[in-house]
Formats: C-alpha cells, structure tokens, sequence
C-alpha cells in the first residue's frame, strides 16, 4: 500500500472524478425518471382491480428477485455493450418495484368514506384519480421513489462492469487490480462518491415532500 | 426438481390439511396455493430452453472451458454454500440485535441502530468487496463483509416486526403474568416471523446477487465463470451463466418463502 494517500489521489484525478460523479447523477436521475413514469403509469392502469394490481405487483417482485449481476450479463450477451440495450432497462427494472407496489397500495388506500362523498359531490373519475386519490397517496408514492432512487443508484454502480460509465468503474478496477497501490484509494472513491450521490437524492426528495404534501396530510 | 416439488407439495398439505378444514379453505390460509408452482415451473422451463439451447451451439475453446459441467457444479454449490452461510449469519446476528434494541431499557438506541444501518446500506457493496479484498480475501472474507452489509436490512425488519405488535397482546401476557422471556419467545418472536422473514429473504437473495461481485476475492461462486466469459467475451457462456444465477436466485427465495410460511403460527398467516 504505497499509493498515493487519499487525498492526493483525489486531486490528482480530480477531472475524471468529477466527470464521472456527473455521469452517474445524470443517468441515475434518466432512470429514476423512467422508473416513475412507467411505475405510475402501470400504478394508474391496475389499481382498480385486486386481481390486477397484485399480479403487476408479484411479477414486478419476481422480476426484482433477478441479480442484478445476471440481468447485466444476460443483456450484454444479447444486445452487446450498449447503454441502452444492457445498462438502462435493467435499473430500470429494480428501480420500478418500489413506485410501483406503493403507487398501487397508496391509489387504493383512499377511504371509502372519502371516495364516496366526493362521488356525492358530482366528481367525475378522472378528477376522482387526479385530485383526490393521487394526493391521498403521494406521501406512500414519494417514499417508493424515494427507495428506488437508493436503488438506482447502487445498481447503476454494478452497470459498469458492463459500459464503462459512472462511479462503478473505480470499483471494478480495484477488484481486477488488488493489491497494487491505488486500489484501496478507487475503492474509497467508489463507495465515498456513490452514497454521496445517493444522499443527495434523498435529500432532494426529502425538501420535496415538505413542499408537495397536502397540508392535510401531513405528519 | 418437478417430483420434489410436487412431494413436498403433497406433504405440506397434509400438515396444513387439519387447519384448512376446521377453517374452510378461505382465501389467504392455506399454506400453499396453486400460484406457488409459478416460479418452480418457469425455472425449470427456462433451464431447459438454455440447456438445450447452449448445447447446439458449437463451442470453442475458452468457451466449453467456462462451461465445463464440472466446474459449473462446483461453483453452483459453492455460490449456494456462500449465500446460505451468509443468510444464517445473518440471522444470528440480527435478530438477537434487533430483539435487543426493542427492549424497553436499550429502546433509545433503536433510532441510532436504524440510521446507522440506512447510512451502511448507501454504500455500495462492490466498493466494500473491494476495500475488503486488499486486506483479506478467501471464503471468510466475502461472507462476513456481505454479512455485515446484508444484516441491515433483516435489522431493520425485525425492529419494525416487533415494534409492530399490538400493544393491548403484549398488555394480555403481562396480565396473565407470563415472564418477559416468555412474552419474547412465545408470543413476540412468533408473531414477528413474517416480518422477519421477509428481512431474511431480502437477505438471502441479496447475498445471492452480490457473490458474484466478489469474483476476484476467490471465495469461488459463479461470478469467476460469468466475469471471465464477461471479459473473454463470450456471449453464449455470458448468457448461460447469468440465467444460472438468476434461477438459483428464484429457487432458493421460493424455497425460504415455503420456509416461511411453514414457520409462521397458523392464526397470522
């Protein structure tokens, strides 16, 4: 262990560090984005039945039982190292459970009392979904996208091993070179760098939920 | 795997068979259901369609290497024995921490424990197996790391498991003059085991996953086959041994969700 010491290191790569913090933030926020979108949209499409909604919720769980690891590998021996083939659709995947089981618990958890004077009230069911259902939920649906975003971002980290983008790179690179003298200081910047990625998601989403939750709903 | 699983099917039923008709088979009692045959039928399909698949391919060299039936079996064995080794390690740690921290006297440690846990479970566990793998590698070295990482969430579940349980059941033991090592052992811990388990679950197909990662600490696995085939790109061994991971993945989480439901009191299940 002779490297450089940690510091050193760190301005020493400083550019390429940079660089490739700003990879992972960008595409972690292209997946969570994703995530949302699909999650809520599939979320709006079943919830009203049981049937449905568990079945979505299952097969996404069955899904998320898959390793990471061997859904990468499966993709790369199919579509190549490509971002989109192999990296994107898998974290995509892991990061879509979270929304979607909260999204589907959250829309059906709307008291019956309340559906049913605001159907007195004359609220058609597009209103019904969109102003009193989506806000019931969204505490629920934030804390999903909350997780996934934890998600994404840990496993966009083992992505790497298959396109050479964001923060995994560093840890791959120290596990194929251990023991020589820079390994101990790319494995600290890999851990160091992607919970701090990962903490600013949750800090992001954390300023959120003080400002979009319903008054009434708040805790 | 068909005739086992249609066995234990058989005797599971048998066990549950005085339950269920004392209750009528009503929805959500039964310990098994057609719908559990899901996941054994889709891996043994698939496993088929990849071994028969794999075996019209002409391989090359460093590709019939890879996936030299020998040498897979040994990897499989040894990434079940990793992971299973990591997931009761795991509950013998957690559990008992997690039954600590929910004492009435050591309660104020509970949110300390859980924030600490969220912060470890940040970090990736591909760095940890790196930073891990300067000092120490082997066997023990990828089990306790991956023990360490995975134990937070099994924690965090049975924190949640025991802090879920109705204050007015514990209030009935206590008024029935049960011991509080009674309360933990006959009426808290069983009634955490869903909760509990689910943690346990995570854990075990977690540990699955990230074996591989550990592929250069040589605590064996199939992550050496599949990182190798990675590199050597070979698409053919790349595919066979990811969809080898990810069935062993679905089979041992579907045997520990037998394993739960088995173990959960019948009156909560």
């Amino acid at each position: 262990m002779n490297g450089l010491p940690f510091f050193d290191y760190l301005s020493a790569y400083r550019d390429q560090i940079i660089l490739r913090t700003e990879q992972h933030f960008q595409f972690s926020a292209y997946v969570i984005v994703g995530a949302v979108v699909i999650g809520l949209l599939i979320a709006v499409l079943t919830y009203q039945s049981g049937i449905r909604g568990n079945f979505a919720i299952s097969t996404a769980a069955i899904a998320f039982t898959l390793p990471a690891v061997a859904l990468f590998g499966f993709l790369v021996s199919v579509f190549g190292q490509s971002l989109f083939g192999a990296v994107y659709p898998p974290v995509v995947l892991y990061a879509l459970l979270p929304v979607l089981r909260n999204g589907i618990v959250g829309l059906q958890s709307a008291d019956p009392a309340v559906i049913d004077a605001a159907r007195g009230m004359g609220v058609g069911p597009w209103r019904m979904l969109w102003q009193i259902r989506f806000p019931i939920a969204w505490p629920l649906i934030l804390a999903g996208i909350r997780v996934s975003a934890q998600l994404a971002v840990g496993i966009f980290a083992i992505g790497a091993f298959v396109v050479d983008v964001g923060l995994g790179t560093y840890g791959f690179e120290a596990l194929d070179n251990l023991g020589s003298v820079n390994t101990g200081n790319e494995a600290i910047v890999c851990i160091v760098f992607v919970a701090l990625v990962a903490l600013v998601f949750d800090a992001f989403f954390v300023i959120v939920r003080y400002f979009t939750t319903p008054r009434g709903s708040r805790a | 795997m068909s005739l086992d699983t249609a066995s234990s099917i058989d005797s599971a039923k048998g066990a549950a068979g005085a339950q269920m008709s004392r209750r009528s088979t009503r929805e959500g009692r039964a310990v098994l259901t057609w719908t559990d045959l899901v996941v054994p039928v889709i891996v043994v399909l698939v496993g088929v369609v990849v071994f028969v698949y794999v075996h019209q391919q002409s391989l090359d060299t460093i590709e019939s290497n890879i996936l030299n039936t020998e040498t897979l079996t040994k990897y499989t064995v040894q990434h079940v024995y990793i992971s299973l080794s990591i997931a009761v390690l795991v509950m013998l740690i957690a559990v008992p921490l997690g039954v600590l921290v929910t004492r009435r006297r050591t309660r104020w440690l509970a949110p300390f424990v859980l924030a600490a846990g969220n912060v470890g479970q940040s970090a990736p566990s591909l760095g940890l197996l790196a930073l891990v793998g300067i000092y120490a590698i082997g066997f023990w070295a990828v089990v306790w790391i991956l023990t360490a990482y995975s134990a937070l969430s099994v924690l965090r579940n049975t924190i949640v498991g025991l802090e879920g349980i109705d204050p007015g059941v514990l209030d009935a033991c206590r008024g029935m003059g049960m011991s509080p090592l009674a309360i933990l052992l006959r009426v808290e811990l069983p009634l955490a085991v869903p909760v509990i388990g689910a943690g346990a679950r995570t854990a075990l197909v977690l540990a699955v996953g990230t074996v591989p990662l550990g592929y250069a600490l040589n605590a064996g696995g199939l992550g050496l086959p599949l990182f190798s085939a990675i590199k050597t790109n070979r698409p053919v061994a790349t595919l066979t041994i990811a969809v080898m991971i990810a069935l062993l993945a679905l089979t041992m989480d579907w045997l520990a969700g037998l394993l739960q439901r088995t173990s959960t009191p019948r009156g909560i299940r």
